[in-house]
């Protein structure tokens, strides 16, 4: 696998988006082109927050955040 | 560690009572890291302010894959559980805190909806709400988002930018989390072709927000 396929592929698995054998075959590219890849696999990773931040906030119901807060409170005393 | 509070604006808009101002930190606020920092350190005003930051992204995301506002919001809440949880598994060398947030919600939405077996329930929301309304990641930014000079809405200009056919199956792979033989048969396209399309929707993607970043 070259690079520039490394790279088209690495977009997909980011999302998950590869099938289960071209997933193996990217599995042992991605050994093969080690710290070069992992930093490009890593790059990709940004596209989740795009995609999130192509999306129009949504507002959440209020008693979300104080149920939560006491949730952390209380898991921090235990 | 002592945090300025930076608490998320929201605007008034009649035409979408549901919908908030971009989270903008505050000039002087923590920054994102420095809230995870203090997230891992176990600070609860870290979470406090990072939940009023991004909320409404995670939300959003979250609707976008199941559809339904009361498991979206019990989702979210357990969301930020697992960020007050797992905070000690984020690493900034790996990314930033947003990408990881974003990461973990996605997993959470998709998990959940295949649980509930919920996928034709939401087909027929997902069909009357595309119906009802444009998609939201082609929306036109609104006048507000403009003035607050967002980079959401540069990120929607590069998606919207798309084929409808590649759009289509970025979104359908992103935010269903739909295998490429799902897809193929979700769209009734031959398997040969939506890997292609993936690929190029997603190389557009990636470019623009490159292009972006050089530019900001």
């Amino acid at each position: 696998m070259s690079f520039e396929e490394f790279q088209n592929d690495a977009r997909l698995y980011v999302i998950g988006a590869l099938e289960q054998e071209e997933t193996e075959e990217f599995e042992n590219a991605r050994k093969e082109f080690g710290q070069k890849g992992e930093e490009y696999i890593g790059e990709c990773y940004a596209l989740h927050e795009a995609f999130a931040l192509s999306l129009r906030p949504a507002k959440a119901s209020a008693d979300i955040k104080s149920r939560l807060m006491a949730m952390v409170q209380e898991r921090k005393k235990s | 560690m002592t945090l300025k509070s930076d608490p998320a604006v929201e605007i008034e808009d009649s035409s979408s009572p549901a919908v908030v101002a971009p989270s903008v930190p505050v000039p002087g606020a923590p920054s994102d890291l420095e809230l995870m920092l203090a997230i891992q350190a176990e600070d609860p005003e870290a979470l406090s302010q990072l939940y009023d930051r991004y909320n409404g992204i995670l939300k959003a995301l979250i609707l976008r894959v199941i559809h339904n506002e009361t498991e979206a919001d019990d989702l979210l809440q357990e969301i930020f559980m697992e960020i007050w949880n797992q905070a000690k598994n984020f690493s900034a060398q790996k990314g930033k805190p947003l990408g990881w947030m974003v990461t973990l919600a996605r997993r959470r939405a998709i998990d959940g909806l295949r649980k509930k077996q919920a996928y034709a329930r939401a087909e027929e929301r997902l069909q009357s709400e595309t119906e009802q309304q444009p998609e939201a990641w082609v929306n036109n930014a609104t006048q507000e988002e403009i003035a607050f000079g967002d980079t959401r809405v540069l990120v929607r200009e590069v998606i919207s930018r798309l084929p409808p056919a590649q759009q289509e199956a970025v979104d359908l792979a992103f935010f269903r989390g739909l295998s490429q033989r799902e897809i193929a048969a979700h769209t009734n396209t031959p398997l040969g072709t939506v890997k292609p399309r993936l690929e190029l929707g997603l190389k557009k993607i990636y470019d623009g927000l490159k292009e972006l970043k050089d530019e900001l």
